[in-house]
């Protein structure tokens, strides 16, 4: 196989659709679909932002049930070590590129939980993050505000999160390994496969 | 007429002070709904204690052996269990288990506390009166580590198996130190000299 240059955004996957990396770009941000996933208090700001007084889908934004055809990771508040297993499995199960975007004070440092013993203190720990609202918690303003923000790093490129946890998939993993023990993957589908 | 005014004032204090010293030495429930609701438990359970809160909230106490004897007769005036929780007063080294019921037919919410040592703290369950205990049953277990004697489903349940070992809503559990050893210290909160705090 040809040698594959990784420092580009669209390169990665298309090279031979190069000439329309712009267009590409354009297009993803202006439909990002919201993986419908609200963990924490921050779930309370979807629905304004959903509805009639800020809505966002007038800037092309969808809340969508699926990971596999979402692409915006909303982490809206507190992460507890249960859920933090569902979120990467769910961020696993995304397609390439995907973007996270983290709400409050509690993904950043913990916020009121911070010596809480079950909430999880950084988040860029276990998953890499492209961009981060502070305030407890933010208003639908903030929030639109931080996707405007990943909308600007899409056009140039600069959000990379699912590159880098291509590239530093050790790091994360030793992370994650840490917090969960070893095998977590294996005994956690193993204790869900009766459902399935 | 301020003159005039003073004396009365202190006269009628000096009335009512033959009439207040009789209730303060014994308490007696009102003549409500809720009274008369207790006085019926208490008459058949003379071991417990019972007042009355307020309007719609009495409580009983019960010596921790005949607790179930004790629910299994209120559980006739008071139909739901809508929570077993729990207290852990560290000094006394003693739980209490408060299990709150609601009287449908009545509207009466009522607190029944019992208290249990902490070395070994053992229950028997509630399960045989009110089903729905198990949730609450496993909960108390999972948080504080009592066993409830007879249910069957004790185990992990909410929390993560390493939090469970440590039963996290204890008042010696070291709530900081599980916190640095688990998510690791590479982080400023955790700045003793408060150098760079952020809230
Ligand atoms: S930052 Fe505040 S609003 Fe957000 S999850 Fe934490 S406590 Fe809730």
């Amino acid at each position: 196989m040809s040698e594959r240059k990784n420092d580009d955004f669209i390169s990665y996957e298309l090279q031979e659709f190069k000439l329309f990396e712009p267009l590409f770009r354009w297009a993803r941000k202006k439909s990002l679909w919201i993986v419908a996933f609200c963990t924490g208090c921050g779930g309370i700001e979807m629905p304004p932002l959903a509805t009639a007084r800020y809505d966002f889908e007038r800037f092309g934004i969808m809340p969508n049930p699926a990971p596999r055809m979402g692409d915006l990771f909303l982490i809206t508040g507190y992460v507890t070590p249960k859920t933090l297993k569902r979120i990467i499995i769910t961020y696993e199960m995304m397609q390439d590129p995907k973007y996270v975007l983290i709400h409050g004070s509690c993904p950043i440092n913990g916020g009121v939980y911070w010596d809480s013993y079950n909430v999880v203190k950084q988040f860029d720990k276990y998953l890499p993050v492209d961009v981060a609202i502070a305030g407890c918690m933010p208003r639908p303003e903030a929030v639109m505000d931080g996707i405007m923000e990943i909308m600007r790093k899409i056009e140039d490129g600069t959000a990379d999160g699912w590159k880098r946890y291509r590239e530093n998939y050790e790091y994360y993993r030793k992370n994650q390994d840490e917090l969960f023990g070893e095998g977590w993957r294996e005994k956690d589908a193993r204790r869900w496969l009766a459902w399935i | 007429m301020d003159m005039n005014e003073k004396p009365k004032v202190g006269e009628k204090i000096e009335d009512q002070k033959p009439q207040e010293v009789p209730e303060v030495e014994a308490p007696k429930l009102p003549d409500t709904k809720e009274g008369k609701l207790v006085a019926e438990v208490l008459e058949k359970a003379p071991y417990a204690e019972g007042n009355v809160r307020r309007e719609r909230r009495v409580e009983f106490k019960v010596p921790a052996d005949r607790i179930k004897e004790f629910l299994e007769l209120a559980s006739e005036k008071f139909e739901m269990l809508i929570q077993i929780s729990v207290v852990d007063w560290l000094k006394e080294g003693e739980f209490e288990l408060v299990y709150q019921l609601w009287s449908v037919s009545e509207s009466v919410h009522a607190f029944v506390r019992t208290r249990i040592p902490r070395e070994n703290a053992k229950m028997p369950t509630v399960m045989d009166i009110w089903p729905v205990a198990e949730t609450y049953e496993r909960e108390a277990h999972e948080f504080f580590g009592i066993v409830f004697e007879g249910n069957p489903r004790l185990g992990p349940f909410i929390l993560e198996p390493r939090e469970y070992e440590k039963h996290p809503f204890r008042k010696d559990f070291n709530t900081l130190g599980y916190v640095k050893t688990i998510y690791g210290e590479d982080f400023d909160r955790y700045d003793e000299s408060k150098t760079n705090y952020v809230i």
